[in-house]
């Protein structure tokens, strides 16, 4: 156990690290730069030259990279070419926005996932088994962006039923707040409950195909006792951890929404790196998100491990 | 986790606390003035005239220090808090600003500004002629990305507290027009080092708040010379055009610039005034003269026959945009009306081709940034008008930064659509057709337009001036090294009870004379 | 009864395709109008007995557009997930049977890229490859690679240590003969089911690449370019953004079917309580 665990560390380390060697490399490859891209078509080669040489641009890619890495890996996340300020502020001043919306969205998603997929697998090839179907196909075919444009025009537009798009600060109330992150959080929970239906459905099917279940009916509990006493508690493992990981998952999943939307979150963010070629801001930015999708599913891996010692690893997972 | 539990918890506390008392918080309450602040928020109830003003904006500012960037962005806003030496009317005249005079040597090399006296700064010190120099120096600095464009100024001396004179190198016959930019500021010394989030100016407004990405809050200065009307303004980041609407229907906005296709929603509202005004900007569609093809006037000439301009302009800018002919906006003064030198003809078009030795067609590689969906639109309506004489041009939407580098600095294309803003000197705007300059990256080459460019900086006549230019503005529009298209029409919307909101042949949105009438 | 299930959900998937399918092959015989012909004059045309769905801010003809942009989803989908697929496979077997550092260094390359978010991958690549169809294509293609690289080598991994291949073993065969005549074959039927689920997902994000504006270029038409160059229009125009998306929708939702339901007989893992 110790031994894989060390393993699964060493290994999620390794992970960071290749991915914040590719992005580096492909923000330095491809054209344009924060010095080209901050003086416009105002920029004299003179000026560039000198800006360049200022933000530090004129190094080899490597060299950059090295000195990154090193204050990087001594707790300094860097300041960002384009704003100026210190990355790590950025995202913090960015991340409630975006887990605000994730957990908004899951919280809509799960009770309606939860609820048809226990009976769907209860009742199999029932009314309500065919409608899970359906949603859980549906909500994995409908693109977010359609979604958010269709939803903008009509909930917001024409019904007025919510804000228009931007996100309204708490301190202007929380309940204004809340309502300015309802309709995005409804289109992600839309393109999340198909997938949690799913889950839901088949670790709840696998657990009432559990030997313990037949005894429960042995012993002579009803149904409906054996189900919610045993079949539940056995089939939330595999939902929760699932929920984790996908709660990590959107911390940059909702880049196209928080954009429709014109909210100011984290995926946002690593747009405005990728466009500004703010080399510092997006290695932040992606080692942050990947960093908490990396530990997420290392302690998902471990508290499956620790729960269920019988299982064998080498499993798959989501991408 | 145990921060995402955190977060799950409040946010489901807010959920119950809101179910229970609904607070149903007015679009914009108005803030109690200064006369009724003690009295509480009760004493809201006879509502006083508005002066607290939103307005939209699609772009966050690059910073809030003038003299570290060249993001037209900031300097939107940044007039509001910081003032300069001389200001600029909106009918184009230069006008006091913190210098109530100004005068220009017999040779043209010096001038001479007398300063306001008694003008404090938002940290209370008061400014004087050191705080000019300081700031100029600044941004002359290594720092500045303006440093070049006040290179010819050699030295400045502080003569008093209220006077300075700064002598120049080469002559400069727009001189003034140097102390009207929003970036030439002026700046304290001692808040220099925190200016790009918290500046610190003599401006009517200074800064409150600023959220990046969501809105910016200015407070009026009530220190200020000539005080501003609006108690408060709020610069709300939208970047889509669809919300702005919505939000300025909904009354949580008070001004919107919109485009064309927004306007018949308002026109025959009398909740909404439009405001139209002709901005300092051409847009054209550049040619790169390396290609061999471009490199022959028949085959630009062509291409400047063949396309309809008011189609264009009404299909891309809902008819919103003056044509032209030449690469000069009509607003200015210098302006010579060269639409007849090339109408639309394709007939024309496809015997210049056949002249040209193009009969049977010619294949084009047009790059559009994609930040700007005009020219994205403007670009694809006019390859559709090339086809029609045989053209073929390959459309390539490219993201701002590679259009920077491998299209406007790299020069690698055949066709793009931009636009230029003017600026008060015509010479900035036309410098650029120069061979010489690094600026010329349409690779355009013309003797006599050298030699009105290097006259046109000498020449201290007026009449002289004019007529330099207008000639320039001629030769461009027969030998087309672009097609140019239009001068666009700035659409401003705002609620019925605006007033004083105007616009400026630099792009800056003034809030000092703005104010509610209602 | 199982199967009567799937077989319905098989043919719901298949009916689907084919009407995408059946846009396409009509778009080589037959368009209504020219679909990149602008005709400013009639521009936002509602929908009418000419324009069947309408025009759009350039006068184009809506539906024209929609049977065009059914090829490049189809080609997008195809192409980039046959080119990824193979690549993939070819990566994880290697990784299958390699031992060592080689193994270690190619699957955690391989976790690298499926840490990565997934939008935030295809931005990038895309930031690599350029934009166009074909570097689309090409961008796709790269983002498939390391799902079927995991799954080809959880199964080379799997049928490693089976009877079997332990006996080619034993008389000498190579681990490439190995993996071409016996793995791969068994691999065969997860690798199909994989394929069609994963052509719904290219088509999203080849819509999504467009839509961000990285995808097909204009004039040309894509379901999701066309959804974003509506976009300023729709709250006046909603008919503007409706039909393509519908497409788009019945596209992906088809190919989704048919993989689910071939994953559910190839795998046979749902059994009746």
């Amino acid at each position: 156990m110790v031994k894989y665990t060390i393993n699964r560390l060493v290994s999620g380390v390794v992970v960071l690290f290749v991915i914040s060697l590719i992005t580096f490399f492909v923000l330095t490859v491809i054209p344009g730069d924060a010095a080209l891209l901050s003086l416009g078509t105002d920029a004299t080669p003179e000026r560039l030259e000198a800006l360049r040489e200022s933000m530090g641009l004129n190094q080899p890619w490597y060299e950059r990279y090295f000195s990154w890495l090193t204050h990087f890996l001594a707790g300094d996340w860097g300041n960002s070419l384009f704003f100026g300020e210190d990355v790590l502020t950025l995202i913090m001043q960015r991340l409630m926005i975006t887990v605000s919306l994730a957990v908004l969205s899951l919280l809509l998603a799960i009770p309606v996932a939860a609820i048809i997929g226990i009976f769907s697998a209860l009742y199999q090839d029932k009314w309500i088994d065919r409608l899970a179907r359906t949603v859980m196909q549906l909500g994995d075919a409908i693109p977010q962006f359609w979604l958010a444009l269709i939803f903008l025009v009509f909930f917001s537009g024409k019904l007025g039923w919510f804000p228009v798009p931007g996100f309204i600060p708490v301190e202007e109330g929380w309940w204004r707040s809340l309502h300015s992150l309802l309709l995005p959080s409804i289109v992600v929970a839309i393109g999340l409950i198909g997938y949690l239906i799913r889950i839901i459905r088949s670790s709840m099917l696998s657990a009432l195909e559990q030997d313990f279940m037949l005894m429960t009916r042995v012993n002579g509990l009803s149904p409906a006792q054996a189900v919610f006493k045993y079949a539940l508690r056995s089939a939330v493992i595999a939902p929760v951890t699932t929920i984790l990981m996908q709660l990590a998952g959107l911390l940059a999943g909702t880049v196209l929404v928080e954009s429709i939307f014109a909210l100011p979150g984290v995926g946002r963010l690593l747009l405005v790196a990728v466009e500004q070629r703010d080399i510092i801001l997006l290695q932040g930015t992606v080692m942050f998100i990947t960093g908490v999708v990396v530990c997420v599913n290392f302690l998902a891996d471990i508290l499956y491990r620790v729960i269920n010692p019988m299982i064998q690893f080498g499993g798959e997972r989501n991408a | 986790m145990k921060k995402l539990l955190n977060a799950l918890s409040v946010l489901m506390m807010v959920a119950i606390l809101a179910a229970c008392g609904s607070n149903n918080g007015a679009a914009s309450a108005p803030a109690p003035t200064n006369n009724t602040a003690a009295g509480g928020p009760e004493a809201e109830v006879k509502a006083p005239v508005k002066t607290e003003l939103k307005m939209a904006l699609t772009v966050d500012p690059d910073g809030l220090d003038p003299h570290r960037t060249t993001a037209a962005s900031t300097f939107q806003i940044t007039n509001n808090l910081y003032d300069t030496l001389v200001k600029v009317s909106s009918d184009g005249e230069f006008v006091p600003g913190l210098a109530e005079e100004w005068k220009v040597s017999e040779d043209g090399l010096t001038i001479a500004f007398k300063l306001r006296e008694g003008v404090k700064f938002h940290n209370g010190r008061e400014m004087t002629a050191e705080d000019v120099k300081f700031s100029f120096e600044r941004l002359k600095g290594e720092e500045s990305p303006r440093a070049g464009d006040f290179s010819n100024i050699v030295s400045i001396t502080a003569v008093d507290n209220y006077n300075i004179e700064f002598a120049t190198k080469a002559l400069d016959v727009a001189l003034v027009s140097q102390f009207a930019y929003p970036w030439t500021a002026i700046v304290p010394e001692e808040a220099v080092e925190q200016l790009r989030n918290n500046p610190v100016g003599t401006g009517p407004f200074k800064l409150e708040q600023w959220v990046p990405q969501q809105q910016i809050v200015l407070t009026r200065n009530n220190d200020y010379f000539t005080p501003a009307k609006l108690e408060k303004v709020g610069f709300i980041m939208m970047p889509d055009a669809t919300s702005q609407i919505t939000a300025l229907q909904s009354g949580e906005l008070d001004i919107i610039n919109v485009s064309g296709d927004a306007v018949p929603q308002f026109e025959s509202n009398s909740e909404y005034s439009i405001i139209e005004t002709q901005a300092n900007a051409v847009q054209v569609m550049a040619m790169n003269l390396d290609n061999e093809a471009l490199s022959d006037a028949r085959v630009r000439q062509a291409i400047n026959y063949a396309v309809d301009k008011q189609a264009l302009i009404d299909t891309v800018w809902w008819g919103y945009g003056q044509e032209i002919g030449s690469h000069y906006p009509p607003m200015l003064k210098e302006y010579l009306d060269t639409n007849d030198a090339i109408t639309y003809d394709p007939e024309k078009a496809k015997q210049l081709l056949e002249e040209a030795g193009y009969a049977q067609g010619l294949t084009l590689e047009m790059y559009l940034p994609s930040s700007y969906p005009n020219y994205v639109a403007a670009g694809q309506v006019i390859a559709d008008q090339l086809k029609k004489v045989g053209l073929t041009i390959n459309i390539h939407t490219v993201e701002w930064g590679f259009w920077l580098s491998d299209v406007y600095t790299g020069r690698k294309y055949d066709l793009t659509v931009t636009g230029h803003t003017g600026r008060l000197d015509p010479y900035a705007l036309l410098a650029r057709y120069h061979s010489e300059s690094k600026e010329n990256y349409m690779n355009y080459k013309n003797e006599r337009v050298d030699e009105i460019l290097t006259q046109v900086q000498q020449e201290r006549d007026e009449q002289q001036r004019l007529k330099l230019y207008q000639e320039l503005q001629q030769i461009l529009a027969e030998d087309v090294p672009a097609l140019y298209i239009q001068s666009p029409i700035g659409l401003t919307v705002t609620a019925a009870n605006v007033a004083g909101y105007q616009s400026y042949p630099i792009d800056i949105y003034e809030m000092k004379d703005v104010y509610f009438t209602n | 009864m199982r199967k009567g299930k799937n077989n319905r959900l098989v043919l719901l998937g298949i009916a689907l395709v084919s009407m995408v399918v059946l846009l396409c092959l009509t778009s080589f015989i037959y368009l209504p109008h020219d679909p990149n012909n602008m005709n400013t004059i009639d521009r936002l045309h509602r929908p009418s007995g000419e324009y069947f769905l309408g025009t759009d801010q350039f006068g184009r003809d809506i539906l024209s557009r929609i049977m065009i942009s059914t090829r490049y989803a189809l080609l997008v989908g195809l192409v980039s997930v046959a080119v990824g697929a193979s690549i993939g496979v070819v990566i994880g077997s290697i990784g299958g049977i390699a031992k060592g550092v080689l193994q270690s260094v190619i699957m955690r390359v391989i976790d690298g890229f499926m840490a990565f978010p997934g939008m935030l991958l295809a931005l990038m690549l895309v930031a690599v490859t350029g934009k166009g169809l074909w570097n689309a294509v090409l961008a796709i293609a790269i983002f498939m690679i390391p799902t079927y690289a995991r799954l080809a080598y959880s199964l080379v991994i799997d049928q490693k240590n089976e009877l079997y291949i332990k006996a080619a073993k034993s008389y000498g065969a190579t681990p490439w003969r190995i993996i071409v005549k016996h793995i791969l074959p068994s691999m065969l039927p997860k690798l199909i089911t994989q394929f069609s689920s994963s052509i719904g997902g290219a088509i999203l994000l080849e819509s999504s690449l467009s839509f961000l504006g990285l995808g097909v270029q204009p004039p040309n038409a894509s379901l999701g370019l066309m959804l974003s160059e509506s976009r300023q229009f729709t709250l006046s125009y909603p008919y503007l953004a409706i039909p393509s998306g519908i497409v788009l929708v019945i596209a992906i939702l088809g190919f989704n079917l048919i993989g689910d339901a071939l994953n559910d007989t190839t795998v046979g893992r749902r059994k009746s309580v």
